[in-house]
């Protein structure tokens, strides 16, 4: 949203102060506050999408709350946080997720995206390097509404939506279903005591179960927000509360939240300022158990998204006894012989009597005091707050799913999480001689972070009617215990010089202290410069101007830090304690490193700004680099070694460049239709150039859990690739699988091994000829096909290209606004299309009727020959080729349609304004990606963790479609 | 200058007094930098203390198990896991629920590499064998002086013996039998000095015959420092005594098939002449009634076992759990999962197991239409507190039994009086004479069978079979596994090829 002409007077966010867009010479994008402020979102940064170079924004999946991965420039950190560090009205925010249950709380969601006035994304080092350590991924600075000097508004905004869950795939259905299975059994001549049965439902009609409609439903949401503001000269205000209540597309999850904010300013004589902000906000994040979508939730047997698709039509949630259909801590399967347990549970009885929910209180506070001794001296101190109070509430009941070992099973965890920072500046803006413009900046910092939470988990429910924590159990134990604290102690400087408006130059210090590195102590700069060629009086003679209206030529370069998620206690190795059969116990629990510092970013920054025809059509080119080193990697050692962590090293390099390009154009400005279009995007390259010695892959298992591998991270690649094990399709004489191996040999595969007492005969599993006769020895040694020994690095998961396409047309009292964006280059694991196709009980997806391999001499078939237990050839066993996709698409992520009712109506209902709306959040997705969202990641935004934060779908529920109705009332 | 007189005035006053207020507050508190955990202990004083010692000592045994951080009762090792593939890849159990997270590819002897039995079984050993290093590294360095010579030499002896066990666990899964080439085999990576840091993840496998040789070595030596027997008569079973090194040294040259050293180390714990018990030491002897040491754990016939309680983290954490495996459903009369089934076609079979044997109360069976038998043994519900048997005095008489009809290659008379301690004891109508065995071999093939029924559901049936290197039956819809198949022995963890450049794959 690089603006219009006016644009360029407009106040940009820079840290401990504020520029003009004209004056900026670092690489700032903003987007105003009213450009998100009525989505149906939880927090800010999902709105931020396509909306401003650099920025890339996944929302990992279809539950609420939870945080999405916000990139600028790239991926910038392998095992700490990629984040950016957001600033919200001078006070660092916590980010993340900060529950303990299934229903995550980002931090940010306390923020109500309709008191947002701006949001300020600084990107190079020239304009992050104020930020110092924590400035490596990009600052985002949140500026709240304030009030402003005249009569009293009043503004209501409120909107209601309905959302849905869109693309499922398609599954079979009973008779299908039966069918199928029954043909995979037949040729698995072990399994031949496995018979599915069809059978009736209480009204006599055959149980064709729909379990997508069992998990999932249409979400109404609606929200609602009233601000008050005004002012006089001396003194101005902005009060708002805002009432939001959000249903998710899974049934049970839940957003809701209440919050008000208060800022005021207030001038004291003429010397002095004060003023400050309140604001606190509620937020529930509500959710019967795991959606199996929440980092580490992937490969649950309770995972509502998964259980939607693996279990069978031909059971149903209920008995015909109205009772639930159980078998112990599973679903019933009583019509399914030769299995004696399903072990996947039954989500009706989870979603009916479970609960996994997380509170959170949150207040964030500031007050400052400013003197102005003089008009170019500025004094300032700000003292503020942020606490973060999350309570966890989680109950399974006995009567089957995770509560059934148990008995019941409950758990509570408070957390209170704190900061303080302190901030105290000192500025002088001078001119000399009229064009000699000068400001100076210095000032001194300190933030302090504690957290303290503690919680009780207790089993076995005394008396059934029980689902409280405080009621009687019988078995009680502590639970998510967290103590830490860090201290960060800075001093920072900053010199902005330009000269008539034409050249600039500015530069930024900051000295950060640590309390969480071995070595402590950095010190970390940008310097930029500025040439406003339009300026120049040969521009104006050669009549470039004429086109022209403004040319500026900048770049940067500096060197940032990188702290973002390291434990408060990293670079200690220490002790724990434990029990032996009720005796203390202390054990080597934490591989530390005394010489720990923080990750280093040295970053480039070139480009221009121009103004065409009068500032008709404005752009900014800008190409970048961040050349990281010293990269924190817990290096894994050999689990022979025994160490109980991954020691922290820096060792590690690797970079992002690329080139950013923006557009705004006002294509048609006639009196009664305007068209406003903002393009951008955004090339970038990642690349690993090194790791640590010896160390030449990191592998990442799904959602940090132990049931898959798909992501690996090697030098001359991009951060996370997939690794996969090749396929070459399906044998057409025999149906089985055809792996390649390390060599690029075709491996025949088949589950099921005749046996044969001649040894002429005997058959192998892994075979080098499609008759299976002969085995299949791997350069190693080995006899079958593994991951380990045949994976190869496939296909980069980060995109190559991303942005978004935002227009905005107005007729008469219309708007309609459209926006479209896009990632472009990059693949994703579909993990779940493996499920979708596993020869167990599973049930499969539709395409198995048409794609499987039937008989001798089907060619071009995309699975194997059905047998029964057959999870090899479908990737369920290793993640195969033939579930990665191309993730590339282009999204019609809102749309919104409005009209303003016409004040010669409005004038006598004392309404200044009144606009109402219908819009709709992906609406469309042009992809060929088969499976329901190719933005959500199975392994979500997870702080510590950025290998592998996207490109990995396993059992992930997509991003909801939602329509809402609204309107938008002045008083 | 205008501008500079203008400040010289009273403003000046305003602004120095905010200067020092806000500067001279702020002065930071430099020590917040340097802040001391208050929930763990450093690396630099873990050894500072006598009670720092002993609570590590203690940490060998066995810590908060749910996050696998290693110790003889991890939940991956002796607190339920191990013991747990013991069994199940034998013959006698059935995979009821095909979960691979609770080991139905260990009971199809098909895991991969990457299997979670196969790793966390790998990960646990590792874990436990380095804390074991790491003591015995710290006891050296100066932990010996802080409790004393007599105490810092048990202590070296109780980590030798759970470093020797653990050693000798890993063999059983992840290295061929002895028997195969006389240990000539790959062994395991042979580690022996505390790694705390980066940058030793390379070893190569040492062969069978040398883990053992260090196995006995570490055993050898605990005998030597282990005291006799312990004041609190609950130690007598949870922690290493001279009885618990020579005991395991029977199981471990059983293992080897060096049935002379089986008889010269049993006999220091066997009396000649029936009723059998420990000469010396811990009076460890056989109880009247098998299903008193399933209740009441701390007998003497228990010579080491894991304890449990109900804290989180003293018992084996979540799937980990011999009575979840074992025990069905709450729906069928158990407190467990319902993992595993007593094979119809196994053991309890077995016609000579009478059905007045004390041990088939251990079989539970529910079901009408579709009768079906689980193991009772463990019967503590959840948290599952049931303690765990590492090795029981009923396990060295029969090892002694066994290696005595195969030194002696005789109808020992000894040995069916062995045998008879520990078939009389659960049934007393059946008393075996020398005249019960024809030859050698069907004693031997009698004690093999005992084992199976008194050790049912205590791990130790896939040592049996490996020692042997006999062909695994075939169960269910599990097919048999000849000692030359693929699959007889797991295969080496994925993560140990991935970053170990030494490490071979079986």
């Amino acid at each position: 949203m690089v603006g219009d002409a006016q644009q360029l007077s407009e106040v940009v966010v820079i840290g401990y102060g504020t520029q003009t867009r004209r004056d900026a010479t670092g690489s700032i994008g903003s987007v105003k506050g009213s450009a998100i402020a009525n989505m149906p979102i939880q927090s800010f940064e999902s709105g931020l999408a396509g909306r401003t170079a650099g920025v890339q924004i996944t929302v990992p999946n279809g539950v609420l709350n939870n945080p999405p991965v916000f990139r600028i420039r790239g991926t910038n950190s392998i095992s700490l946080s990629s984040q950016p560090l957001i600033v919200v009205d001078g006070v660092p925010a916590f980010t993340g997720d900060y529950s303990s249950t299934s229903a995550p709380a980002n931090p940010l969601a306390s923020i109500n995206p309709n008191d947002i006035e701006s949001m300020d994304v600084a990107k190079d080092a020239a304009a992050t390097a104020i930020y110092g350590s924590r400035a490596a991924n990009g600052v985002v600075f949140i500026t709240t509404k304030r009030g402003k000097a005249g009569a009293v508004k009043v503004n209501y905004d409120g909107w209601v939506g309905f959302s849905n869950a869109y693309r499922l795939p398609l599954l079979l259905n009973a008779q299908e279903y039966i069918n199928f299975k029954t043909q995979a059994v037949a040729n698995n001549p072990t399994a031949s005591a496995v018979k599915y049965t069809q059978i009736n439902d209480a009204n006599g009609n055959p149980i064709d179960t729909k379990w997508y409609d069992q998990v999932y439903r249409q979400g109404v949401s609606h929200n609602h927000n009233v601000n008050i503001s005004g002012g006089s000269e001396k003194t101005n205000y902005y009060f708002s509360v805002g009432y939001s209540n959000q249903q998710g597309i899974l049934k049970k999850n839940d957003f809701q939240r209440i919050n008000t904010l208060f800022n005021m300013d207030s001038k004291l004589g003429k010397l002095f300022t004060v003023g400050g902000k309140i604001s606190y906000s509620n937020e529930k994040n509500l959710s019967s158990s795991s959606s199996g979508s929440l980092y580490g939730e992937a490969f649950n047997t309770g995972g509502l998204g998964r259980l939607a698709i693996v279990l069978p039509p031909i059971i149903a949630p209920y008995n015909n006894d109205g009772s639930y259909n159980l078998n112990g801590a599973a679903i019933g399967s009583s019509n399914i012989s030769g299995i004696s347990s399903l072990s996947y549970y039954n989500p009706v009885v989870q979603l009916e009597n479970n609960r996994s929910n997380s509170e959170s209180n949150h207040i964030q506070s500031n007050v400052y005091a400013q003197f102005k001794p003089a008009d170019w001296i500025t004094l300032r101190s700000t003292y503020g707050i942020d606490y973060l109070l999350i309570n966890n509430d989680i109950f399974w009941s006995p009567k089957g799913g995770d509560g059934y070992s148990y008995n019941g099973y409950g758990s509570a965890i408070s957390g209170t999480y704190k900061t303080w920072v302190w901030t105290n500046t000192i500025q002088f803006d001078k001119t000399f001689a009229g064009s000699h413009n000068f400001s100076l900046l210095a000032g001194q910092e300190q933030q302090r972070r504690t957290s303290n939470a503690f919680g009780i988990n207790r089993q076995g429910l005394s008396d059934d009617a029980y689902n409280q924590i405080q009621a009687g159990w019988v078995t009680n134990n502590a639970t998510g215990m967290t103590y830490g604290e860090n201290y960060l102690l800075s001093g920072f400087g900053r010199l902005t010089y330009n000269y008539k408006e034409k050249y600039f130059l500015s530069g930024n210090v900051r000295q950060d202290e640590y309390s969480a590195l071995g070595e402590k102590k950095g010190v970390f700069w940008g310097a930029s410069a500025g040439w406003e060629i339009a300026q120049e009086g040969f521009w104006k003679a050669a009549k470039l101007d004429n086109v022209f209206s403004s040319f500026k030529i900048r770049g940067s370069y500096g060197k940032v830090g990188n702290i973002g998620g390291i434990g408060d206690y990293t670079p200690y190795s220490t002790y724990a304690s434990g029990l032996y059969g009720g005796a203390a116990t202390l054990y080597f629990s934490n591989v530390g490193n005394p010489n720990l510092k923080w990750e280093t970013s040295l970053k480039t920054d070139v480009g221009f700004n121009f103004g065409l025809f009068n500032d008709r059509i404005t752009g900014e080119v800008a190409y970048y680099k961040n050349d990281i080193d010293n990269l924190i990697l817990y290096v894994g050692q050999s689990p022979s070694t025994g160490l109980p962590t991954n020691p922290p090293q820096n060792v590690g390099t690797m970079y992002n460049k690329g080139l950013e390009l923006s557009l705004n154009a006002r294509i048609i400005n006639a009196k009664n239709f305007q068209w406003n279009s903002n393009f951008n995007i955004t090339f970038n390259k990642n690349e690993v150039t090194s790791l640590a010695p010896g160390l030449n892959s990191i592998q990442t298992w799904i959602g940090g859990g132990t049931s898959e591998i798909v992501n690996q991270t090697q030098p001359g690649y991009s951060l996370g690739q997939l690794y996969v094990v090749r396929t070459n399709g399906i044998d057409p004489a025999t149906g089985k699988r055809i792996f390649v191996n390390s060599q690029g040999q075709n491996v025949y595969y088949q589950y099921y091994v005749p046996t044969s007492t001649d040894p002429a005969q005997k058959q192998y599993a892994y075979s080098t000829t499609p008759d299976g006769k002969t085995q299949y020895i791997s350069p190693t040694g080995g006899t079958s096909i593994t991951q380990a020994a045949d994976g190869v690095m496939y296909a980069n998961v980060l995109p190559k290209q991303y942005g978004g396409w935002d227009n905005t047309f107005k007729y008469k009292n219309f708007d309609l606004s459209v926006l479209l964006t896009y990632q472009l280059g990059f693949y994703v694991y579909y993990g779940t299309n493996a499920g979708l196709h596993d020869q167990r009980w599973w049930n499969n997806a539709k395409d198995v009727l048409t794609d499987a391999w039937q008989k001798e001499g089907d060619t071009g078939k995309k699975y194997a020959r059905p047998v029964y237990g057959d999870n090899v050839s479908n990737g369920s066993s290793m993640p195969l080729d033939m579930n990665v996709f191309k993730g590339d698409f282009l999204r019609l992520r809102s749309l919104s349609l409005g009209y303003t009712l016409p004040s010669s109506l409005l004038s006598k209902a004392r309404i200044s304004n009144l606009r109402v709306y219908v819009s709709g959040q992906n609406l469309g997705i042009l992809t060929k990606y088969p499976g329901p969202d190719p933005e959500v990641s199975a392994n979500g935004a997870s702080s510590n963790n950025s290998t592998s934060s996207q490109g990995v779908d396993r059992n992930t529920i997509g991003n909801a479609r939602t329509i809402t109705v609204g309107l938008r009332a002045g008083f | 200058m205008r501008f500079i007189k203008d400040f010289m005035k009273k403003k000046i006053i305003y602004s120095a007094a905010l200067c020092l207020i806000s500067w001279g507050f702020s002065a930071c508190n430099r020590d917040l930098l340097s802040p001391i955990p208050q929930t763990s202990v450093s690396d630099a004083s873990a050894f500072s203390t006598v009670s720092r010692v002993q609570t590590q000592l203690l940490s060998l045994y066995g810590s908060a198990n749910a996050t696998n951080i290693g110790g003889l009762k991890d939940g991956n090792l002796y607190g339920g896991r191990y013991v747990v593939y013991g069994d199940i890849r034998g013959e006698d159990f059935i995979n009821e629920t095909g979960n691979l997270i609770t080991g139905s590819d260990v009971w199809a002897e098909n895991p991969t590499n990457s299997a979670t039995a196969v790793a966390t079984l790998w990960n646990a050993g590792y874990l436990t064998i380095n804390k074991c290093n790491i003591f015995l590294d710290g006891m050296a360095a100066g932990g010996a002086t802080v409790v004393g010579a007599d105490l810092g030499k048990q202590y070296v002896a109780e980590a030798k013996l759970i470093r020797g066990l653990v050693y000798y666990s890993l063999l059983q899964y992840y290295a061929r039998p002895y028997a195969d080439g006389s240990g000539s085999k790959p062994g395991l990576p042979l580690r022996l000095s505390g790694i705390k840091g980066a940058g030793q993840s390379d070893l190569v496998r040492s062969s069978v015959a040398d883990v053992y040789a260090q196995v006995l070595k570490d055993l050898n030596e605990a005998e030597t420092d282990l005291p006799s027997k312990y004041t609190a008569a609950s130690d007598n079973v949870t922690r290493a005594h001279k009885n618990t090194a020579i005991a395991l040294k029977t199981r471990v040259y059983l293992s080897m098939q060096n049935y002379a050293s089986v008889v010269t180390e049993a006999n220091k714990m066997v009396s000649a002449t029936a009723p059998f018990s420990s000469p010396a030491n811990v009076a460890n002897a056989l109880q009247p009634d098998i299903t008193a040491v399933f209740t009441t754990y701390t007998t003497p016939e228990s010579i080491f076992s894991m304890p449990m309680t109900g804290t989180a983290g003293d018992n084996p954490g979540t799937q980990n759990q011999l009575a979840y495996y074992y025990s069905p459903t709450p729906a069928n009369g158990g407190v467990g999962n319902g993992e595993f089934s007593l094979n119809p076609n196994g053991i309890i079979a077995n016609t000579g197991w009478k059905s007045t044997d004390k041990r088939r109360s251990f079989i539970k069976q529910s079901g009408t239409t579709t009768v079906k038998n689980w193991l009772n043994k463990y019967k503590t519900a959840s948290p599952y507190t049931d303690y765990v048997p590492v090795i029981r005095y009923a396990e060295v008489l029969l090892n002694l039994a066994e290696a005595k009809v195969r030194t002696s290659n005789t109808v020992d008379a000894q040995a069916v009086a062995l045998l008879n301690a520990v078939r009389n004891r659960s049934d007393a109508a059946t008393t075996f004479t020398a005249a019960s065995f024809a030859a050698p071999t069907d004693l031997i093939n009698a004690i093999l069978t005992e084992r199976r029924i008194e050790f049912l559901g205590e791990g130790l049936r896939n040592n049996d079979l490996m020692r042997l290197l006999q062909t695994i039956p075939a169960k269910g819809t599990a097919q048999a596994k000849a000692p030359t198949d693929n699959g007889y022995i797991w295969p080496i963890s994925a993560s140990e090829l991935a970053l170990n450049k030494l490490a071979t794959d079986n």
